[in-house]
């Protein structure tokens, strides 16, 4: 039985260095996870324009793979990659999708790995907020109050919530294979998220996708407060390095 | 991609300039919108004129609503039919129209000889075709909502917000237009200008008119009740003072009962946090027994009461168990259009001929089919399902959607990117390689 590790095209072309963190928290908690080559995508961004039939042949080259290396858990560090498998998957597949899969968060926010993660900020007190990704709180099995768990579980940080959360988050615009042709739709409704971050100083999200948008919208209106991805956000704490510095 | 796709994805990049360019209409009405639904979307959650919140009002009605529609939507023959006799025996006059084209010519039969025709917001008429037929006939269309009026008054042709339709344009605006129509000094302030259109049109509308045309908030099945909500007083106003009042909706207009008509039309208002100082409760045309218990029609009231239920892709959709058929719930509150990613971002781009956001495209793709929808801006729906979370009766219309979505792929109409991102993902099974 294969543990798996799974990054995510996105996180794997662009965001290599959070992979590296994703994968140091996974490890510290399960050592059996791995990272394996040729990971084939989920498919995500082909389900709003795929046929089901092209979409069934796809799911099932992938399972194969899966069963070809005797995948028995997946942690996810893409919130797309997450709602995919765990929606579309057992939908197109029935009883032959067989794996366990959970989204970092998840994984994180089970006691035992709390427990065993035991995060303290030694810097000041600091206050953040959090982003809702769609796709983790529209999921099959949403990942709403897991955020919230291990944030509230850090000594010295303090979750100050965005007006609007959980189910009713704003979205980021990039959805749907929106970002890749008209960007001008997270460019008003990104800034919309940062034009809630009031009493937060930095602002966390759990997908790479709204991550992408964010700091994309971030820099073009010259945002002070930054946009953190969570796994990066917490490995610097585990580290006891300042989470706010770059 | 076929050409046509690249003539659509073209037609959308250039709404989305014209979207950005300072003076246009579109930038006027996108900068208002945004401002309003930021503000809307929060005033769900704020008690606003009652000790509950508007999301706490519909959460706690959910699952009855939820109930309702679906009880309607399997057993629509049965409502419909209910629905009918009894008003029948009210001495309504009721047709059942099949189709669109049906209804149009029942409509233009009834309204003979008329050539004015007052009527109320409705969008169940542009839905039913029946203003492009009355233009089409050359018949004059007074609108009464004062929002409605002043969008004719400045010819306005975009789609706007059903709710609060002229509600862009500014006082200064307004005050100039009446100036150059009327030629007519007033202060720009929103008292005058209501004192303006109170002091004028409010006569002319009594002196003048003859037919009016309403949609309906519900239509009870029991009873054959039909129920309006309203503010300003106008449905009150065409709906009495009229010869004729013709009602057209769609079939999914019919609830059970009374009660459920009413909350209905209440959960509208709530949702809107407009007040609704009126509700009709119309059971038929104005009677009187009063002379020698003749029961005669029409004493201050409106002589004939025409109802137009329409049918259309209704009962098909759901026999044939259609992608669409959750839209049947559709108790039309526009709770979906206020937290709709892409309807903040984009306005009135994000819009069909038959209002704002993903019901108005829905509804257009219904009608027109999927080129109407992509150039309606299809493609800006980032799937955020907002839209599912905050509607009463849960209609998932981002599924929908992406349904729409992938017909229009495979028919060579999606974008650019999109369809390059489909490739790489089926072929070499990573989108950014
Ligand atoms: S899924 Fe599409 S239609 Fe629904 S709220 Fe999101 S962007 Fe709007
Ligand atoms: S789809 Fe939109 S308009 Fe229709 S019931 Fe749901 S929220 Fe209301």
């Amino acid at each position: 039985m294969t543990k798996l590790i799974f990054l995510g095209c996105l996180s794997k072309t662009k965001y290599q260095e959070t992979c590296k963190n994703a994968i140091k928290i996974i490890k510290t908690l399960d050592s059996e996870f791995e990272i394996l080559e040729d990971v084939p995508c989920c498919g995500a961004l082909a389900y709003h324009i795929g046929s089901d039939s092209e979409l069934k042949t796809h799911v099932e080259y992938v399972n194969d793979w899966f069963k070809s290396k005797n995948i028995s858990n997946i942690v996810t560090i893409c919130a797309g990659c997450y709602n995919y498998l765990t929606k579309y998957y057992p939908q197109f597949l029935g009883e032959d999708f067989k794996i366990e899969v959970k989204h970092l968060i998840q994984f994180m926010a089970q006691k035992e790995n709390l427990a065993k993660l035991n995060l303290k900020n030694l810097g000041k007190p600091l206050k953040v907020s959090y982003h809702d990704a769609c796709h983790l709180r529209n999921a099959e099995l949403p990942v709403i109050e897991e955020p919230r768990i291990i944030l509230e579980s850090i000594e010295n940080v303090e979750l100050k919530e965005l007006d609007n959360n959980k189910k009713n988050s704003i979205c980021c615009g990039a959805g749907g294979g929106v970002y890749s042709v008209f960007k001008e739709n997270s460019d008003h409704n990104s800034k919309l998220i940062f034009d809630q971050l009031k009493r937060g100083k930095a602002l966390l999200t759990a997908c790479p996708f709204c991550y992408t948008a964010l700091y994309r919208v971030r820099n073009d209106n010259q945002i002070k407060k930054p946009v953190i991805k969570f796994e990066d956000f917490i490995v610097k704490i585990m580290e006891g390095v300042d989470p706010l510095v770059d | 991609m076929t050409e046509k796709g690249k003539e659509l994805f073209d037609k959308v990049k250039e709404n989305i300039n014209i979207l950005q360019t300072e003076g246009t209409l579109e930038k006027q009405f996108g900068d208002f919108w945004k401002l309003a639904c930021t503000i809307k979307t929060r005033q769900h959650d704020l008690q606003y004129l009652y000790d509950d919140s508007s999301r706490e009002f519909v959460d706690k009605y959910r699952e009855t609503l939820i109930k309702m529609r679906e009880d309607f939507v399997n057993h629509m023959d049965d409502y419909v039919e209910k629905c009918i006799n009894i008003m029948r025996k009210k001495n309504f006059t009721v047709y059942y129209a099949k189709t669109n084209e049906e209804a149009q010519k029942i409509f233009m039969e009834e309204l003979g000889d008329t050539k004015t025709i007052y009527k109320s917001k409705s969008n169940q008429a542009k839905d039913i075709g029946i203003i492009d037929i009355l233009k089409t006939n050359n018949i004059k269309i007074k609108e009464t909502d004062l929002g409605d009026v002043l969008v004719q008054l400045f010819k306005y042709e975009l789609p706007s917000f059903q709710v609060g339709p002229g509600a862009h344009f500014t006082e200064e605006e307004i005050a100039a237009k009446i100036k150059e129509v009327y030629d007519v000094d007033l202060e720009p302030k929103a008292h005058a200008i209501v004192d303006f259109f109170r002091n004028t049109y409010r006569k002319e509308l009594l002196n003048d008119i003859k037919v009016s045309l309403t949609s309906a908030n519900a239509i009870s099945a029991e009873d054959g009740t039909i129920v309006l909500g309203e503010n300003e007083g106008n449905i009150s106003l065409i709906t009495r003072a009229t010869e004729k009042h013709i009602v057209v909706c769609g079939i999914t207009k019919i609830v059970p009962n009374i009660l459920d008509a009413v909350l209905i039309t209440k959960l509208q208002s709530r949702i809107n946090n407009v007040s609704y100082n009126y509700i009709s409760l119309i059971s038929g045309p104005s009677n009187t027994s009063d002379i020698q218990g003749t029961s005669v029609q029409g004493m201050y009231g409106a002589k004939e009461v025409v109802v137009i239920l329409v049918d259309d892709w209704r009962t098909k959709a759901a026999k044939k168990n259609l992608f669409y058929k959750e839209f049947l719930k559709c108790i039309g509150c526009k709770s979906c259009i206020f937290p709709c990613t892409a309807s903040r971002a984009f306005g009135n781009i994000f819009a069909s001929k038959y209002g704002l956001g993903g019901i108005a495209i829905i509804r257009d793709y219904i009608h027109n089919g999927i080129e109407a929808a992509v150039e309606d801006g299809l493609f800006l729906c980032t799937s955020c399902e907002n839209c599912y979370h905050w509607c009463p009766v849960s209609i998932n219309l981002g599924e929908i959607l992406r349904k729409m979505k992938k017909e229009a792929s495979e028919k060579g109409l999606a974008p650019p990117y999109l369809d390059q991102y489909k490739e790489k993902i089926f072929k070499e099974k990573n989108p950014f390689k």
